[in-house]
């Protein structure tokens, strides 16, 4: 399996989870279940020399996220040798710990571009939902932010619990004046799985929801660059995700293991070859876990002779394997898997009271 | 926008030191044809007309007319994208 070859494919982007620390525990955070140690963490030169074996390997961006990357005191360090690596910095944030004597820090090293998540719009609600009281920091930030020379992105996560109230939300985040805004719903993996029945929302809620998006786009063009995620559990065709298997993005996690995608760890068998032991472009070319699910000599019979192929490059693995327990199974949001009706039962099902929060 | 106008990068995006891409939060424009030479006149302080004559200068023979409507064109999009501001 792990033999050098040239792969056709070049990386655009890295996603760096610096840390799995967090202050908040949100109900549908995509880390993994078995969240890793602080102590075991990639020290600042392995870090550095990620970030320039990346820009050599053609990567134009890097995402610095967890966690908090705010939680690792050499995040300056971080953002600087990104930065003189050649790559463009973004880092998504809670804000939590976010003093503007620390942002100006933080820009002064290079950081170019920082993405604010909302849970919802009233702060009980939002509290209960990220499991910490952040939202009134993450509203008395905004306009700290908005007097510094950085792209600023608003993230509204949007689910069963929030997503009757979209329209406000929008408005929420009008006020908040950001040059990108983000609707994007929950998508079902590490905690966010676990409380599925009660994130994800109705059918007649989702079918609401899209002539509200696109009005807003229409409303705010030119003004505000509106990006919308909708939930593939109510699609018919499966999502291209990650832009496909090792074909455009990697992500590091905090012990340096690299991975295709954030969820790639619960696919049983695959092993992740870690950045203390190899360089990128190995990785990318060699580690096995990155051949595992490229091109289509693994895809089932219905897929292999699907024209869709070319588009969705088979869907997720992840979700195929959380679905069916078969990661080479056809992902379930095809109508042409024998597992679809997993899904249309669930878009009618009931939810459950209790929710699960993160550690 | 016209040729009046300023017009400068939105915060969060600048050019690729040397490919012809403009990078932007969450993605990367490429830039086709003088795209990238029009767009590293641009810089918050020369008005649309002086980046045309700038432009004229480097492109000799270029027809005013079409340069401006082609620079109004390409600012516009951008614009519109969110990318560029005046």
């Amino acid at each position: 399996m792990s033999t050098a070859v040239e792969t056709p494919f070049k990386p655009f982007s890295l996603i760096a989870e610096v840390t799995h620390r967090c202050p908040l525990h949100c109900l549908y955070c995509s880390n993994p279940i078995e969240l890793q140690r602080a102590d075991e963490e990639l020290s600042t030169e392995d870090w550095k020399r990620v970030f320039h074996q990346a820009a050599e390997l053609g990567m134009l961006h890097v995402h610095l996220t967890g966690g908090e990357p705010l939680a690792r005191k050499d995040l300056p360090e971080l953002i600087a040798a990104a930065r003189a690596a050649g790559l463009y910095v973004n880092m998504i944030t809670s804000g939590v710990g976010l003093s503007e004597e620390r942002l100006a820090t933080l820009v002064d090293a290079g950081l170019e571009h920082l993405q604010l998540s909302f849970q919802d719009i009233d702060e009980a609600s939002a509290n209960h939902i990220a499991g910490a009281r952040s939202h009134a920091l993450k509203l008395a930030l905004v306009p700290i932010l908005k007097r510094y020379p950085l792209a600023f992105t608003v993230n509204l996560v949007v689910h069963r619990m929030n997503l009757d109230r979209l329209e406000e939300f929008i408005a929420l985040a009008e006020e908040l004046n950001p040059d990108r805004l983000e609707i994007a719903h929950v998508q079902y993996y590490g905690w966010a799985l676990k409380n599925r029945s009660l994130l994800m929302p109705t059918q007649e809620q989702v079918d609401r929801s899209i002539p509200i998006v696109e009005a807003a786009k229409e409303r705010l063009k030119g003004k505000i660059h509106l990006e919308a995620v909708f939930p593939d559990y109510y699609a018919s065709f499966p999502k291209a995700c990650v832009g496909g298997w090792g074909r455009q993005m990697m992500l590091i996690d905090p012990l340096g293991q690299a991975m295709p995608c954030h969820a790639a760890a619960v696919i049983p068998g695959l092993e992740f070859d870690n950045v203390r032991q190899h360089d990128l472009r190995w990785i990318w070319q060699s580690s096995p876990a990155f051949n595992r699910f490229r091109g289509d000599s693994w895809m089932p019979e219905t897929c292999l002779a699907c024209p869709r192929k070319e588009k969705d490059f088979g869907g997720c693995r992840c979700q195929a394997f959380l679905l069916t327990g078969d990661a080479e199974a056809i992902d379930p949001v095809c109508v042409y898997s024998p597992a679809h009706g997993l899904l249309t039962t669930l878009r009618t099902s009931a939810p459950e009271i209790l929710p699960i929060w993160r550690g | 926008m016209d040729t009046n106008s300023i017009p400068r990068l939105a915060p969060g995006c600048r050019l690729h030191p040397t490919e012809p891409l403009l990078l932007v939060p969450e993605g990367t424009l490429n830039l086709a044809g003088p795209a990238r030479d029009i767009l590293a006149h641009v810089n918050g302080k020369l008005t649309v007309a002086a980046i045309v004559d700038t432009l004229l200068a480097e492109y000799s023979g270029a027809p005013k007319d079409e340069m401006i409507r082609d620079v109004l064109n390409l600012l516009n999009r951008m614009e519109q994208r969110g990318v560029v501001r005046s």
